[in-house]
This record gives C-alpha cells, sequence and structure tokens, in this order.
C-alpha cells in the first residue's frame, strides 16, 4: 500500500553525468542491437553525430529513465520510501518534455516529487482498488536550464 | 534513413511508417536492464515473478517504451521531437527461446498517424498518436509525441 502522507513531497537531487559510453549502451539496448556500429550513428559517433547536424552524440529519446536510476539512490530506495510493494508495482504512465539538446558532459540535476496519490476501483472487482502515485521531475543542466520535464506514473495494482 | 517532412506535405491522417521489433528475448532484458538501471527483479528472475502469480519475467515497460521511441525516431529527427508520452496497457512476456509459437507476444509492432498540425513556441509541429502493439494483437502502450516540422 503506497504512503498516502508521502504526496507532495520531494526526493533528494540526484546528480548524473552524461557519458558517451552509457549513451551507446542504452541506445543499443533499446534497439535491440549487440554492437555500437549497428545502432543509428548520432548515438555513437561524435562524427556522425555532427555531421547530422549536433554538437556531439545524443541521446535516445528515453534515456533520461537512467538519471535517478543510476544518478539517483536507485529504484529500490524510491519505491521503499513510497511504501509501494515491488511484486505489485506496475508502470502505468511515462512522459517527456524536451526542452533543450543535452550532450556527453553535462551534468544533469533532478528533484522528483510526488504530485499526486489516488486510488481507482478495479473494473470488475468492487472494493478492489489499484492504487496511483504520479512523480514530477524537474531536469536542469549544470548552467540552471531546465532540458527535460518527466512525469511518470506508477500503479500498485 | 529520414526522409523530409515538411508541414505543407504532412497531412492529418498520414500515418507514420509501421516498425517491427526483433522478438523479445530475456537477453534482451537484461541488457536493457544494465543499460537503464532498472534491477526490479520481476524482470531478469523467473523465482521472484513466480511469488507474484506470474508464469515468466515480463519486459520493462520502459524498454518497450524505448522501441516506441526508436520507431518515432526513424521517422522524425531526434532534434525536432518535443514530447513523448505513453500509457502502459499490458504486459510484454519475452520469447520462450524453445518455443517458436512464443515469438509473436514478444514482438513489438508500432504505428501511428498524424493527428494535429499546430503552431506553439514559435514553430511549426505535429502531434502524433502511436500505438506499441504485440504480434497477437495485445496492446501495450498507447501514446502520444508532438515534433517540430520546418
Amino acid at each position: 500500500m503506497a504512503d498516502k502522507t508521502k504526496l507532495g513531497m520531494e526526493f533528494p537531487p540526484y546528480v548524473f553525468e552524461l557519458e558517451r559510453g552509457k549513451i551507446a549502451e542504452f541506445a543499443m539496448a533499446v534497439s535491440q542491437k549487440e554492437n555500437k556500429s549497428q545502432i543509428k550513428q548520432i548515438y555513437a559517433d561524435s562524427a556522425a553525430a555532427k555531421a547530422a547536424g549536433y554538437k556531439d552524440v545524443i541521446p535516445s529519446p528515453t534515456f533520461a529513465t537512467c538519471f535517478a536510476l543510476w544518478g539517483g539512490a536507485g529504484l529500490m530506495p524510491m519505491i521503499q520510501a513510497l511504501s509501494i510493494n515491488l511484486g505489485r508495482l506496475l508502470h502505468g504512465e511515462e512522459e517527456y518534455e524536451y526542452l533543450a539538446p543535452i550532450y556527453p558532459g553535462d551534468v544533469m540535476t533532478g528533484v522528483t516529487k510526488v504530485v499526486d496519490m489516488y486510488d481507482k476501483e478495479k473494473k470488475g472487482k468492487p472494493g478492489k482498488f489499484m492504487e496511483f502515485t504520479v512523480l514530477e521531475t524537474e531536469i536542469k543542466n549544470q548552467r540552471g536550464e531546465v532540458v527535460i520535464r518527466n512525469r511518470s506514473t506508477l500503479v500498485e495494482r | 534513413m529520414t526522409k523530409a517532412l515538411t508541414y505543407d506535405s504532412i497531412n492529418v491522417g498520414d500515418a507514420m511508417p509501421t516498425f517491427t521489433s526483433d522478438p523479445l528475448t530475456r537477453t534482451h532484458l537484461v541488457r536493457y536492464a544494465g543499460a537503464s538501471g532498472d534491477f526490479n527483479p520481476l524482470h531478469h528472475d523467473e523465482t521472484f515473478a513466480k511469488m507474484f502469480g506470474m508464469p515468466r519475467v515480463i519486459s520493462h515497460g520502459m524498454l518497450v517504451m524505448g522501441i516506441t521511441g526508436r520507431a518515432i525516431t526513424e521517422w522524425i529527427d531526434d532534434k525536432n521531437l518535443r514530447k513523448f508520452g505513453v500509457r502502459f496497457s499490458a504486459m510484454t512476456e519475452p520469447m520462450d527461446l524453445d518455443d517458436p509459437n512464443s515469438k509473436a507476444r514478444a514482438t513489438i509492432i508500432v504505428t501511428g498517424k498524424v493527428v494535429e498540425k499546430f503552431e506553439e513556441a514559435g514553430e511549426k509541429r505535429i502531434r502524433c498518436e502511436v500505438q506499441s502493439a504485440d504480434g497477437l494483437g495485445s496492446v501495450k502502450i498507447m501514446g502520444s509525441f508532438v515534433a517540430a516540422v520546418s
């Protein structure tokens, strides 16, 4: 049972530095490839990225999911802080808003806040509820500019 | 690669090219766990999944979103993506290597279409709806994205 008293709480800021290796590794994982040469080269090769109009390699669209998981304390402490039962945890929704490009060497700082917690009755199961926890994260670069806004909805089934 | 899209040539109702993933295997899930840092055992440890009444591990929803993002950025340039959001509607099980019939449930097919053309923040943009379903028709993701188009 998610702890509803956690509504409004902010997690400690995480800090994550963008690294070329991680950017390519992540792109390989979502591209189901085993080799850097098999993925879109703007994720792996600086020269190819420059030729395509970028300052350097860039991360693929959902890369920001790494920031909290690798830059913060990880998934488990966050789930524990919210008193969510890991075995019943499902991912409900995820949204990214991209406000400025990010490159290797940029340092991301993210502050995640619990913005909503609510229950919804399960379809066809009166008296049984799914519990929803909505998290919002504002991610800034080393110059203090907001580069990504992220919203995640966690569900306990 | 990416075909040049222009605001004038694209219309509401136009489809984005259909994308079909490789069938997801447990190895893909392990690779994604390491890359993303999401080590929820539900995605790699069958004994944990069984404790919660599930016959086998399931994919990270975020891997299916990542595959959806790949489908989108094979059509539009990464630098033009402004927003990307999804709702997860079903779990995805990887294929069992000893059962070729399980490939369909592990194959993600991404489709989408333009639903709106508009101007925002001083640029021309399109909004598209996307859907990711498996080879059996089970819908995993309903979502949308906004992209800038010159």
